[in-house]
């Protein structure tokens, strides 16, 4: 014979506390009427008094089938379930509902039973949305752990890169056993901030892949990560269109290069016509004068073919700067000593100005050789045209917003803007027949080989400064690069 | 040919070894030789007197060749000076004076001679052209 139910019965704490909940609070007695309710219930399904739970809930006529609620006026077990119903608006409800056992005597059956219900439409709709993002969204994702496995990844990063499931993130993204030199995944753990970098890796089907990737610890400021999310931006094709379009400016290049080799070939052919005319006229002539003449014109345009094909051969080299960590201090001090003697003969005052304790830096010692090889040559010409009596070119190096300079600096003949803007068009000499036009722009290019740009400052008569910057983060790219070649 | 009545040549060119090769041909043949290395020399000695014949090269520092036979023609005393352009720019067959100097008012020049130069043939030329001038105003050259 169960205890009679008691009725039910609220005292004025009782109630302010069921207020005070932050969820739904509903009581039940064992004949489905909604006894008690808080505030936030009657908001999200409407009027209770004098209704049926499964009336108040979900708008039905009958209790539900399988009703929970009498499961636990059963067995007096705490349930935690998952409801569709519908609110007080006629919207469908996704809500979890807590249902506990009451009992209005120590030890008697259950006699009412408490639902505290809580609407998860919000988060779930938060969660679906959350999920289509991080699937759909243009790039590749991936979270790894403190052991660099991928513990979650998005459906773009598992088409281009495969199966990732436990595996080593360098193992997906580059098929390597080991771990990358310069991970920023490693960085990012070690010092918790952003850090991005270009990677190349290898997709499920073998083929390069470029992309930026963009690593950043899963915590709170201040917490040691424990998990980093890699977002990648595949930018492949974009390479493979740069690729495309410095093939294309190559090729043009290449074109106006040989046109510009063959016209100073044919400058110096008819100087060696003209030196073997004269020589065979002094012969004729029995002119000893004329022949002299006509041999020192073959003499020098068999030199000018030298210096020709030498500057061509230079200018012609296409590989990637081959960067170490070099001392621009040194490289100054190295071309200051190269030239001295040559300056010193000429009444130049030949200057090295280097910056004490500028750090080293990622650069091809043997292009910023013939860089600044070019670049004195030119200012000590300059210098030697020029009408100035105290002559001085100064080579210098410096660091400057992240940039390694080389500068070098002449009060020679200086040049007008006409002059300025054709320094840099192939085998454009203002030398007459001594120069062969290609240094500039072999320097030039180097210095672009290097991420970096040349600049020129200067007015006629009083002087020029050419000036090599070199943006240190695309030198460490480059050094990067070198080392991930090796 | 008389030394007084040697017609006279202005050879323009920043290779001095073609401008000595160039002045060793024509006085073998009796011109009289003036040479400037830039357009600017050439614009001076210009200024000052006329020579029967211009030799121009094209490819120079600062100004080019082009741009001096553009002045010249635009000039009314140098207009009608004729002018041989002697440069490597293009192959003497390829040659089209027009793909360099568009203006239909800038008239070709007397001839071109591509690098290095066929001797005979550049002399036969300018032996023809002073001819031509001498017939037009009635001086006897050779």
């Amino acid at each position: 014979m169960p205890d009679r139910t008691r009725p039910w019965t609220v005292t004025w704490t009782q109630h302010e506390l069921l207020e005070q909940m932050p969820f739904n609070v509903a009581v039940i007695d064992r004949d489905y009427n909604v006894v008690e309710a808080n505030s936030a219930f009657e908001e999200s399904f409407g009027s209770w008094k004098g209704h049926k739970c499964f009336e108040v809930y979900k708008g039905l006529r009958k209790p539900c089938p399988n009703c929970e609620i009498m499961a636990t006026f059963t067995d007096g077990v705490v349930r935690v379930t998952d409801e569709v119903g519908t609110d007080q608006h006629g919207h469908t409800a996704h809500y979890v509902v807590h249902s506990s056992p009451l009992h209005t005597k120590p030890g008697g059956s259950v006699d009412y039973v408490l639902e505290m219900s809580r609407n998860v439409v919000d988060t779930d709709r938060w969660q679906r949305e959350y999920q289509i993002l991080f699937d759909r969204v243009p790039c590749y994702i991936a979270i790894i752990d403190r052991d660099f496995r991928i513990i979650r990844s998005n459906a773009a990063f598992r088409d281009q890169f495969g199966d990732d499931a436990g595996r080593h993130c360098y193992e997906v993204y580059k098929k390597r056993k080991r771990k990358c030199p310069h991970c920023p995944a490693a960085k990012s753990f070690k010092d918790g901030a952003t850090h991005k970098s270009n990677q190349v890796g290898i997709n499920k089907s073998g083929e390069r892949t470029h992309y930026v990737v963009t690593t950043a610890p899963l915590t709170r400021r201040g917490q040691r990560p424990e998990h980093i999310i890699e977002i990648s931006t595949d930018v492949t094709e974009l390479k493979k269109l740069e690729d495309e379009k410095i093939e294309a400016e190559r090729l043009a290049a290449v074109g106006q290069t040989v046109a510009g080799l063959a016209h100073s070939v044919k400058n110096i052919l008819m100087g060696l016509e003209g030196g073997k005319y004269i020589v065979g006229l002094g012969l004729q002539k029995e002119d000893k004068a004329m022949i002299s003449q006509g041999w020192d014109i073959l003499e020098r345009n068999f030199d000018k073919t030298t210096s020709l094909v030498k500057d061509f051969l230079s200018f012609a080299k296409g590989r990637l700067p081959r960067v170490r960590m070099v001392d621009p201090n040194e490289l100054v001090t190295e071309i200051v000593d190269l030239y001295r003697e040559v300056a010193r003969r000429s009444h130049i005052d030949l200057q090295a100005e280097i910056t004490p304790g500028m750090k080293p830096a990622p650069l091809d010692p043997n292009g910023l050789h013939t860089c600044l090889t070019n670049l004195v040559s030119n200012s000590l010409d300059a210098c030697q045209m020029s009408e100035q009596r105290n002559c001085r070119v100064v080579v210098r190096c410096k660091s400057e917003k992240g940039n390694v300079i080389f500068e070098v600096q002449d009060n020679g003949l200086g040049m007008d803007y006409e002059l300025k803007s054709k320094i840099f068009t192939t085998f454009f000499t203002t030398k007459g027949g001594e120069g062969t036009g290609l240094g500039l722009l072999t320097t030039r290019k180097i210095g672009q080989g290097h991420g970096g740009k040349i600049t020129i400052r200067t007015k006629k008569g009083e002087g020029s400064r050419f000036r090599i910057t070199l943006p240190r983060k695309r030198l460490m790219a480059l050094l990067t690069m070198a080392k991930e070649a090796a | 040919m008389s030394a007084q009545h040697a017609p006279r040549v202005l050879i323009i060119d920043d290779e001095p070894d073609v401008s000595v090769y160039l002045t060793t041909i024509l006085s073998q043949h009796g011109y009289e030789v003036e040479t400037a290395s830039s357009s600017e020399a050439a614009w001076a000695c210009l200024s000052q007197s006329t020579p029967q014949l211009v030799c121009l090269d094209i490819m120079m520092p600062r100004e080019s060749g082009f741009s001096l036979y553009t002045r010249m023609k635009a000039d009314a005393r140098l207009r009608s000076i004729p002018v041989l352009i002697i440069s490597g720019v293009a192959q003497a067959k390829d040659f089209d004076f027009r793909e360099y100097v568009s203006d239909k008012a800038i008239p070709p020049p007397a001839g071109y001679f591509e690098k290095p130069i066929d001797v005979a043939l550049f002399i036969e030329t300018i032996t023809s052209l002073a001819a031509e001038l001498s017939a037009r105003t009635g001086d006897v050259h050779a």
